[in-house]
């Protein structure tokens, strides 16, 4: 699908005549560059004007917008990224851009879904509020500014102009990229946007609530340190939060846990070269990571990195215990942690500013649909924390420390014993992200005989590799 | 993930929820049409339905009631797993929360196929059966899903083989939602292959499961774990 089928935004198409202006003035400047073979078109007065105007878009395209912006500002905004996309997308063949950073591409995109996501949970609370008539009324009548079709359209066409899905094939094939890139594809710059695209598609669908479909965009994307977002920070941070939490939202608590310790472990280890200004903006990302991962132990407990071990008891030491313990009173550290955590879930339509009170904030949603897990699970530690004294233990005398009913125990024991079973994906090079293995997960065991539970705890060998290259490391150092 | 990706899957379906087709409304009649089939014939597409919400989540307007609560009981019929959860996070949260305002017939009936679930997910089995029988909605939202009810036993039979060696006929017959020890014995012999042991005693064959074996996790130790010590002593020396 390119950009002038299908799903084109309305607003870039039909009201913005600048912008089909640019796209004849990009053609011309094309065929000018063709029959002058070679010589500088910027000889050309209204060219060269035009090509300093695109420089001065690309610039902005990256620009953090104020805190504070007006929605003219926003709305503005959204109209140079149209502008830009239109002429990247749909200019006869690739343009030649000239990057005003190195990293633009991750950058402009970057900045561009911000804004789509913060656009949308702006417009949802005007709606919400409904003290806002002036400002409600503009968003009424412009459903599609910073409309979710038009970012994903976006996405969706850099990742197929720059034929970068092929690339990644050929890559992994061991073969030459280039030879399947196609003309764009060729070029840096299309490469890049393509390659940024699919970590903005993983974003996006996580903040609509799609989580497999998350994981599933990154099936081309190999995670290992060669893979092209590991040279951004940020992107190689934004890109492991998000298949984290996609993760988590699965149930997939040791594969989230693994993600979030990969990238929390990187970090810690190469601030010290970090920049100051790029160490901070990462660190409250950080803290988000620390509170995920205290939410998928608690689910699924296991050893961690002892630096986050340690960052996480620093961080969020009561929260862990208290949801360690289990039961009701773990229930609103769990919301709390989320909420600090989660992303900015969004609704892909804009929101009915007639009737305020029916639009509920997505977080609120997601939060509340994941708070059934949390407390179908709740009883599981209290459960385990008593299992792990006996080897065969009656299940009605069992009930009666616990006081419940006997019934409601065997729930909890089912419960319980369902969820040591998980899947976990295993890296071998060309498993997709949304495969896996189903794996016990858990050192303990039991079954039931009738009202008899039969209990079996995994001994733990130590483990002494770990510890042995840390030791041997620090002889070294 | 049989649930998720299953076999029965045709072309047709396969090149629209792993393409851009996925996004084409009119795609959407297409998917309503697979989940007929698989309403019918009793297999359940996951990501394809998934797909289906999506478009809803995308178009409102081309929301059709029934193919959203068809879609969840799909699901539910696959637990415990996070499959009911993930349709739900693609409903409009309206759809979910029926609000004071805005009680509408769909979120009602979200809201009730979520109460369901959570019996479910929750192993209340017996209470399960109980909330089903409770309101005569509950037939009405389940009636396009062939099966359902048996697909349901089927999967707490396979569940509970998982954690049981023995258990009790009054406990089975509870959970199960079986009248009587007769239908019991019958469910668990002919359609489940188990024993009965003495009276009142079923006996399920012995699996990797019910066994809780005792067993030691030991450490993986392999050459690839040393190799940075040993690049490095190599360089070092040289």
């Amino acid at each position: 699908m390119s950009f002038q089928t299908g799903m084109a935004p309305a607003r870039a198409m039909d009201n913005d005549s600048d912008v089909e202006e640019e796209a004849l003035v990009a053609d011309y400047r094309e065929q000018v560059q063709y029959e002058g073979g070679g010589m500088d078109d910027f000889d050309h007065p209204s060219v060269a004007q035009q090509a300093e105007e695109f420089q001065s878009r690309l610039v902005q395209a990256a620009q953090p917008l104020d805190f504070q912006a007006t929605l003219e500002t926003k709305f503005a905004s959204y109209d140079n990224y149209c502008a830009v996309f239109h002429h990247i997308l749909n200019s006869e063949g690739p343009v030649d851009l000239k990057a005003p950073s190195h990293y633009w591409a991750w950058d402009a995109l970057d900045e561009f879904l911000y804004q789509f996501n913060t656009f949308s949970s702006y417009r949802a609370r005007i709606a919400r509020q409904a003290n806002n008539e002036e400002e409600a009324q503009i968003l009424r009548d412009n459903p599609n500014t910073w409309g979710c079709y038009s970012v994903l359209n976006v996405l969706y066409s850099l990742i197929q102009k720059s034929q970068i899905v092929e690339q990644l094939a050929a890559t992994k094939r061991n073969e030459d990229p280039m030879a399947v890139a196609g003309p764009y594809g060729q070029k840096e710059m299309y490469r890049m946007l393509g390659y940024f695209s699919i970590i903005g598609l993983l974003r996006v669908h996580c903040l609509l609530g799609d989580f497999s479909l998350a994981l599933k965009t990154l099936d081309d994307i190999e995670l290992n340190k060669k893979a092209m977002f590991a040279r951004v920070m940020a992107a190689h941070f934004t890109t492991y939060y998000y298949v984290g939490f996609s993760y988590m939202m699965m149930r997939r608590y040791a594969d989230a846990i693994r993600m979030f310790s990969h990238i929390l472990v990187y970090v810690s280890r190469t601030k010290n070269f970090q920049k100051n200004t790029q160490y901070d903006s990462i660190t409250k990302k950080n803290d988000q990571m620390l509170a995920l991962i205290a939410i998928c132990v608690a689910f699924h407990p296991t050893r961690l990195d002892d630096t986050i071990h340690t960052a996480l008891r620093e961080k969020y030491g009561d929260q862990l215990l208290k949801l360690q313990r289990g039961g009701p009173d773990s229930l609103p550290v769990f919301e709390e942690l989320f909420k600090i955590a989660c992303p900015k879930f969004i609704s892909p339509v804009p929101p009915d500013f007639e009737k305020p009170e029916s639009n509920i904030d997505p977080v609120d949603h997601h939060l509340s649909v994941f708070m059934d897990e949390v407390k179908t699970n709740m009883w599981s530690p209290t459960v385990k924390s008593y299992l792990r004294l006996y080897t065969t233990m009656d299940l009605k005398k069992l009930a009666g420390f616990l006081d419940v009913q006997p019934e409601e125990l065997r729930s909890w024991l089912l419960v319980s014993k369902q969820r040591t079973k998980q899947l976990r994906w295993a890296d071998n090079g060309h498993n997709g992200l949304l495969e896996g293995e189903l794996v016990n997960i858990s050192d303990l065991d039991y079954a039931l005989q009738g009202d008899l539970i039969h209990i079996s705890e995994a001994k733990m060998g130590r483990k002494l590799v770990d510890w042995y290259l840390r030791n041997l490391s620090r002889t070294y150092a | 993930m049989s649930g998720e990706d299953p076999q029965e899957r045709p072309e047709q379906i396969r090149n629209i929820i792993n393409g851009l087709e996925r996004y084409n409304p009119q795609a959407a009649e297409v998917l309503e049409a697979y989940l007929q089939q698989q309403c019918e014939e009793k297999f359940c597409d996951g990501n394809a339905n998934r797909a289906l919400l999506k478009l809803y989540q995308l178009n409102p307007d081309r929301i059709k009631d029934e193919v959203i609560t068809n879609i969840l009981v799909k699901a539910m019929t696959q637990f415990p797993s996070p499959g009911f959860d993930l349709c739900l996070h693609l409903l409009s949260p309206s759809h979910s929360n029926p609000g004071p305002n805005s009680a509408s017939d769909l979120s009602e009936a979200v809201s009730k196929l979520r109460a369901l679930n959570l019996q479910l997910e929750g192993a209340q089995y017996a209470p399960f059966w109980a909330t089903l029988d409770s309101d005569d909605i509950y037939a009405d939202l389940t009636t396009d899903i062939a099966g359902f009810e048996e697909m349901i036993r089927l999967r707490i039979a396979q569940l509970l083989s998982q954690a049981y060696r023995e258990v009790q006929t009054s406990v089975l017959e509870g959970w199960l939602g079986l009248d009587g020890e007769e239908e019991v014995k019958k469910f668990v012999v002919e359609t489940c292959g188990w024993k009965m042991a003495e009276e009142g005693i079923v006996q399920i064959p012995k699996n990797a499961d019910n066994e809780a074996k005792k067993t030691e996790i030991r450490e993986d130790v392999t050459i690839d774990m040393f190799s940075r010590v040993i690049k490095r002593s190599w360089e070092d020396s040289a």
